[in-house]
């Protein structure tokens, strides 16, 4: 087995892993609005590894699994997801920095621009979306970024990241 | 410089990337219901293993809940079996008078709410029932607080109800009271306190804060008498011609982890099924006025027993002081007494007719 191969396995198991997690484990954990996103936190681990178009297509797929599960309004999140994958590649791209903060701010942001773009292409304005943006997405892009990092400390030697915080 | 191949790298990532983004518009701008049938599709196949799967999860999370408060309520159950019989007696009848056994005597489908860590999670919800628990679109969905919303797609596992957070969400109501009627809409302005609209009310009716508004049943939709929220205030009034309340709302969808989808005929009146204060009033009013008729009755009952057993006992002091030697058989049937008439016993001292106790007069007096 050659070592792309066993790369690209062990990024599937993650994934899998954060798949299991966000669908087994997250309904067991405190309030929903809160809790933190493994599969936006999957589509984050994936993109800064595949690249921009990998990670546009696969925002694009986790975006249209999340549009089926909370049908707000069908492609929002197909949208907000695509943008946010393609960015990540791109912005990891531009920074280059292997390690674990690097990483969760990755995270945090992402998750913060996602539910904005979601927001706003579901068409919520005013008061609802500022107390989105600025209380729940925070809170959430928190405690998704705090598990980004257990996570990753688990798994970084498939990750190859350095631990210099 | 970047090379020729990474050129074509990027190229082909933007490619992808806009290719994406175009869908991703044309799923956004296309007609709702091609949304939804596409949503219910993937539901159905690829997704069903995680909704199933997220579906035990939730199971799980509340079925520890469940078992605590069942728990709790068997252990105060049997203190209260063993000290204080009393107590229960009591509470079945306050049970009986607050009527709480015909609550929800309509039929429902309880469902597990499938929270999503989406911001727009409190607009639509994902619920654990489909179509295989009788589960039809249209149906609406509650809490035991109040509307959640209506089921907006179906499918045969799962659904997805539409909150009235929702900004497509309306119902017709009235208040409580009855003196005014409009239509319940999100606002767009507020959250928390003063989610809700009470629009379209005529300028003439004025409702006061603290009015509860209930669903009107017109419509089609929602059945009559669900609670939709309480006023708080005035958001703006057009002089002379209608005013606008602003509701704080029954439910909070965003919080909800059990509700019942009623698959009851919209006609149906749920408001005993949601007592209000003024509807608890009433009850409590109208459980007074038949206890009220119940003690009234007992004691009429009380009285007649009394009377007659008096009479029972004048007719023995009869029998025991002028006991004849031979009675005719007419004559016991007219001193035979009316059972629950009373009757005025005669003195003992006056002279009776002779009186032999037959067998049948016997019964009488026994």
């Amino acid at each position: 087995m050659n070592v792309s191969r066993a790369n690209r396995l062990q990024l599937a198991l993650v994934l899998s892993v954060l798949v299991l997690l966000h669908f087994y484990v997250r309904p067991r954990l405190w309030s929903a609005r809160v809790s933190p996103d493994f599969l936006l936190m999957a589509l984050v681990f994936f993109s800064m590894r595949a690249g921009p178009g990998a990670g546009a297509v696969a925002g694009f797929v986790v975006g249209v699994v999340t549009d089926a599960l909370t049908p707000a309004r069908f492609g929002a999140g197909a949208l907000a997801h695509t943008v946010v994958g393609y960015l990540v590649a791109w912005a990891r791209a531009v920074f280059f920095a292997d390690n674990l903060a690097v990483y969760a701010g990755f995270v945090a942001a992402a998750l913060w621009l996602r539910d904005l773009v979601l927001l706003v292409a579901s068409g919520t304005y005013h008061s609802p979306l500022l107390a989105e943006v600025t209380l729940y997405s925070p809170l959430q892009a928190l405690t998704t970024a705090l598990f980004a990092l257990l996570i990753l400390a688990a798994f970084r030697e498939w990750f190859a990241i350095r631990l210099d915080l | 410089m970047s090379s020729a191949s990474e050129r074509s790298y990027t190229r082909r990532d933007t490619v992808m990337f806009l290719v994406c983004l175009g869908v991703s518009l044309i799923a956004l701008f296309s007609p709702a219901h091609l949304g939804l049938a596409v949503s219910e599709a993937l539901r159905g196949t690829v997704l069903a293993p995680l909704v199933w799967l997220q579906a035990r999860a939730e199971e799980g999370r509340t079925g520890r809940a469940r078992l605590h408060a069942i728990t709790v309520q068997r252990d105060s159950t049997s203190y209260v079996a063993q000290g204080l019989p009393s107590l229960i007696a009591e509470n079945e009848r306050l049970r009986q008078l607050l009527s709480l056994s015909r609550r929800l005597n309509t039929p429902y489908v309880a469902a597990e709410v499938l929270h999503q860590a989406q911001a727009t999670d409190g607009r639509t919800l994902l619920l654990d029932v489909g179509t295989r628990n009788g589960v039809a679109e249209f149906d609406p969905v509650v809490a035991p607080e109040g509307l959640i919303g209506v089921v907006l797609n179906a499918s045969e596992r799962s659904s997805v109800v539409m909150s009235w957070a929702h900004p497509e969400f309306r119902v017709s109501a009235f208040t409580v009271t009855g003196n005014a009627s409009g239509v319940v809409a999100p606002s767009l302005l507020t959250t928390g306190d003063g989610a809700l609209e009470f629009r379209g009310v005529p300028y003439r009716d004025s409702v006061p804060p603290g009015t509860l508004v209930l669903s009107s049943g017109l419509g089609g939709v929602y059945p009559k008498g669900i609670p939709v929220g309480t006023v708080t205030g005035i958001v703006r009034e057009q002089t002379g011609w209608e005013r606008v309340y602003r509701l704080r709302p029954a439910a909070n969808p965003g919080s909800a982890a059990h509700v019942l989808v009623l698959v009851t005929p919209p006609d149906v009146d749920l408001a005993r099924a949601f007592p209000s204060d003024s509807a608890l009033e009433a009850m409590r009013l109208d459980s007074i006025a038949r206890v009220r008729r119940a003690d009234s009755l007992a004691d009429a009952e009380r009285l007649a027993r009394a009377a007659r057993a008096e009479s029972l006992a004048a007719v023995r002091r009869d029998t025991t002081v002028a006991r004849p030697a031979r009675r005719p058989a007419a004559t016991a049937e007219t001193a035979r007494p009316a059972a629950p008439t009373p009757r005025p016993a005669p003195p003992p001292a006056q002279p009776q007719p002779p009186a032999t106790p037959s067998p049948a007069g016997g019964d009488s007096v026994r």
